[in-house]
């Protein structure tokens, strides 16, 4: 590029303009690379590819010289109690993420009195206790009714009723006069669950998700089998405010007393627009920490204390279904797809960049 | 560095709009600059409350006492100042209507500007229609806020019609006719003065498969200032009609929308092109005269559209909804301008067509103002972002002004090194003279000079 520009300088003043100015702009560092030769501006093959190849290895030992000084300093600091020298945080797509204005701030009055008037208030206000209807399409078989029946063992009070053929509409009327607080379809394609409807009942929003990645209890390895405890609920990054109110949607299908004897934990992860489902028991366990030292210690002392050093590690045992939900549209009242005003539909003019997240 | 890709707004001319919504808060964005810029929420009128959710509201655009009625969810009309949200008078409905309840929410309100100027000022009267199809005119005084008070002359109710929610209410300009539609009824028109149906349409007949697509209009508009006898309504299934009273009951023209409900219907002062925003957040503007679509506003709009407002003068459309943006358009070329986030869903905006730019500017160094707005906390943390975000725009543009300053600079001198000196000073003048301007002016400039 940079050769080609350098030819078109005499044609054209203008560019011979712009290119000042972008010089103008330009680090000192690359001020540096334009003195040395680029190998893209050699002609000769085998002489660029040499070229390369020694800068390549220049930057290879540059690389490692920078660690080695890197793990110097560390060294040092430990050496000498010092703070250790401040980690790089990797710059990945999650903090590089684009200005989001709609961000949910904590103190922010009008959001809370949102939260208030919204649908889920009387169950997370616990005023109201979750009562879920699940069904599912139409046609359902193999994997389906196998998912339906984890997701009633991970949600409490919730039942399944056979679709039948019956109209969406009038299994939401059926449940509204029912009063159940929410209902869950599963929508099965090619005998594999890809949709997930989530109802919120009297007057609740409807979420559309895509379901994928599903894998069943029995294909976990080492797997447990959750009890009848009412679950602790885990939901990471729901940060704006249609994250927030999907956290809220989900927050209202599970009961807000949980049981902490059961130990059960279910996690919604957010991240990148993709929630990511998973259910596991954790159990806190005294282990005695590093037996080398206690050995020289005994060496040393001769058995001297008995009492080994103990600290609790939290382990965690998978269980139940796991699965990833990507919200497709967010529909004001209940399920009304001809009718419905969406207050959140993805559009494919929203994606032209890899850095923005709605949720 | 990562590449981001940052929406363009090129800003606003000056502008004042209201926005209200469903936590019945009334906010106020002005785009004060005297050239192009980014809009900001000024004020907030009333306090966040789930109940006094906004249904409907009307507003007389005048410079000398303008008014503003807003009804609320709790079946309250309240009639404020649009220029400083003082509450002129509350009017419960205990005083109206006597079968309200929570179904029977008024969606259609409008205050009369032309009968009140006739009337003494500290009168106002009301058209007000609900969802049940009891419509109402009334006079009320403007007294002060405290006291409730009513109707000065038992007001004057009619049932618009027997079934059927009432969904859109329009009265035409000249404040004669007015119209009412909405699930399972026909538009009606009605001559307000003497209060008797002129007109109701006719559903279209059944399509070739013999499916009879049920009444459903959601929304309704005037196509012309000074007839009422054309205007064009939205139905439930993304169908937009043009009726025309003297040719047919029958729509004259009619055509689709995309899949989902239009929501939102607004005519242009052109007369013939249209605003169409429907329940998936999509917009776009239609020649009515031959049904043709002119053009989509698209710009990452996502949420159901719940009004659109032409601005009267400038070339500007506003757009609202359930996605809490309050978003800006060119009408010409149909670029989103500036998106303002609310916080809420938004029910309905106005545009308050008499904001002058003087008045603020000598308002703004006095300090009551920035009072006024220093007061609501979330003001303080909104507009440092506000701020950098307009000032990374004046970056933006200056880095690109130079930059053409630059190219020109070169270019000049390579022109004028043949030429003489007075005119190589001539040109530095007219360049510094065309810095000033805008880009366009400036070009022009060069070319009749170089």
């Amino acid at each position: 590029m940079g050769g080609k520009r350098r030819k078109n300088d005499d044609d054209s003043d203008v560019e011979e303009s712009e290119t000042a100015f972008s010089k103008r702009k330009k680090t000192v560092a690359t001020e540096e690379k334009k003195d040395q030769l680029r190998p893209s501006m050699i002609k000769n093959k085998e002489k660029r590819s040499e070229v390369h190849a020694k800068l390549k290895h220049q930057k290879k030992l540059d690389k490692r010289a920078k660690a080695k000084a890197r793990d110097a300093a560390v060294k040092k600091a430990l050496e000498l109690g010092e703070e250790l020298p401040e980690k790089k945080v990797p710059r990945t797509i999650e903090n590089t993420r684009e200005f989001d204005e709609t961000v949910c701030k904590p103190d922010d009055e009008e959001l809370f009195a949102g939260n208030d008037a919204d649908e889920f208030s009387s169950i997370l206000n616990q005023q109201q206790t979750p009562k879920i209807l699940i069904t599912t399409c139409r046609f359902n078989s193999s994997r389906g009714p196998a998912f339906i029946s984890e997701l009633l063992s991970v949600i409490p009070n919730a039942h399944y009723y056979r679709r039948g053929t019956y109209d969406l509409k009038k299994i939401v009327e059926y449940a509204k006069n029912k009063d159940f607080t929410s209902i869950i379809v599963v929508h099965t394609n090619r005998r594999e669950p890809d949709a997930l409807l989530i109802i919120g009942v009297p007057n609740g929003p409807t979420a559309h998700f895509k379901l994928s990645k599903l894998v069943l209890r029995k294909d976990i390895k080492n797997h447990g089998t959750p009890t009848s405890h009412k679950p602790e609920l885990v939901l990471n990054n729901f940060t704006t405010r249609l994250g927030s109110r999907i956290g809220r949607l989900i927050q209202s299908i599970f009961p807000q007393d949980p049981e902490f004897k059961g130990r059960r934990v279910v996690t919604f992860h957010n991240q990148r627009d993709f929630i990511f489902f998973r259910h596991h028991r954790y159990i806190f366990e005294k282990k005695e920490v590093k037996k080398a030292e206690s050995k020289g210690k005994k060496d040393k002392d001769g058995k001297s204390d008995n009492v080994p050093e103990q600290k609790v590690i939290a382990r965690l045992q998978e269980c139940g279904p796991r699965f990833t939900l990507k919200l497709i549209s967010l529909q004001n009242g209940t399920f009304d797809t001809k009718g419905g005003e969406y207050e959140w539909v993805h559009k494919a003019e929203m994606d032209t960049s890899r850095r923005r997240f709605f949720l | 560095m990562p590449r981001t890709t940052t929406l363009e707004c090129s800003g606003c001319p000056p502008l004042r709009a209201l926005t209200f919504d469903s936590l019945g808060l009334i906010k106020v964005v002005e785009a004060r600059d005297k050239q192009w810029a980014i809009p900001q929420v000024v004020e907030r009128w009333g306090e966040p409350e789930s109940s006094k959710c906004v249904m409907a509201v009307s507003m007389i655009d005048r410079n000398s006492q303008p008014l503003l009625a807003v009804a609320r969810k709790n079946n309250e009309i309240e009639v404020l100042s649009p220029v400083n949200g003082d509450i002129q008078t509350t009017i419960s409905d205990a005083s109206g209507l006597d079968d309200r309840s929570e179904e029977n929410n008024i969606v259609g309100l409008h205050l009369f500007g032309k009968q009140n100027s006739e009337l003494d000022s500290r009168y106002c009267t009301l058209l007000t229609c609900t969802t049940k199809g009891n419509a109402s005119i009334r006079s009320i005084e403007l007294a002060d806020p405290s006291t409730r008070s009513s109707c000065i002359d038992s007001p004057k109710t009619w049932n618009v019609c027997s079934s059927g929610n009432i969904l859109c209410c329009k009265v035409d300009r000249d404040e004669n006719f007015a119209l009412f539609g909405g699930k399972g009824v026909e538009i009606n028109i009605w001559d307000i003065n003497n209060l008797t149906k002129i007109w109701n349409s006719k559903p279209p007949p059944k399509n070739n498969l013999g499916i009879f697509t049920p009444t459903w209009f959601t929304s309704a508009a005037f196509l012309t200032k000074d007839d009422h006898r054309k205007f064009v309504a939205g139905t439930n299934s993304h169908q937009v009609r043009l009726y025309d009273i003297s040719a047919q009951r029958r729509p004259v023209l009619s055509f689709d929308f995309r899949e989902t409900p239009i929501k939102a219907l607004a005519e242009d002062i052109d007369g013939h092109s249209v605003y169409v925003g429907n329940g998936s957040g999509d917009m776009a503007s239609f020649d009515i005269r031959t049904g043709k679509m002119l053009g989509g506003f698209s710009g990452k709009c996502s949420g159901s559209i719940k009004s659109i407002v032409r601005h009267p003068e400038l070339p500007i459309v506003a757009s609202c909804g359930l996605d809490c943006y309050l978003r800006l358009w060119d009408t010409k070329t149909r670029q989103l301008l500036s998106a303002v986030f609310l916080k809420q869903h938004i029910m309905h905006v106005l545009f308050d067509s008499k904001f002058d730019l003087k008045g603020v500017d000598s308002s703004l160094p006095s300090k009551e103002k920035t009072q006024t707005e220093m007061i609501p906390s979330e003001e303080v943390e909104e507009l440092p972002l506000k701020r950098k975000k307009s000032s990374r725009n004046k970056e933006h543009t200056e880095d690109g002004s130079e930059r053409k300053k630059k190219s020109k600079h070169s270019k000049e001198r390579k022109k004028s090194e043949g030429k003489d000196e007075g005119e190589k000073i001539g040109s530095r003048d007219e360049r510094r003279k065309s810095k000033l301007k805008k880009k366009k002016s400036s070009s022009i400039s060069e070319l009749l000079f170089g």
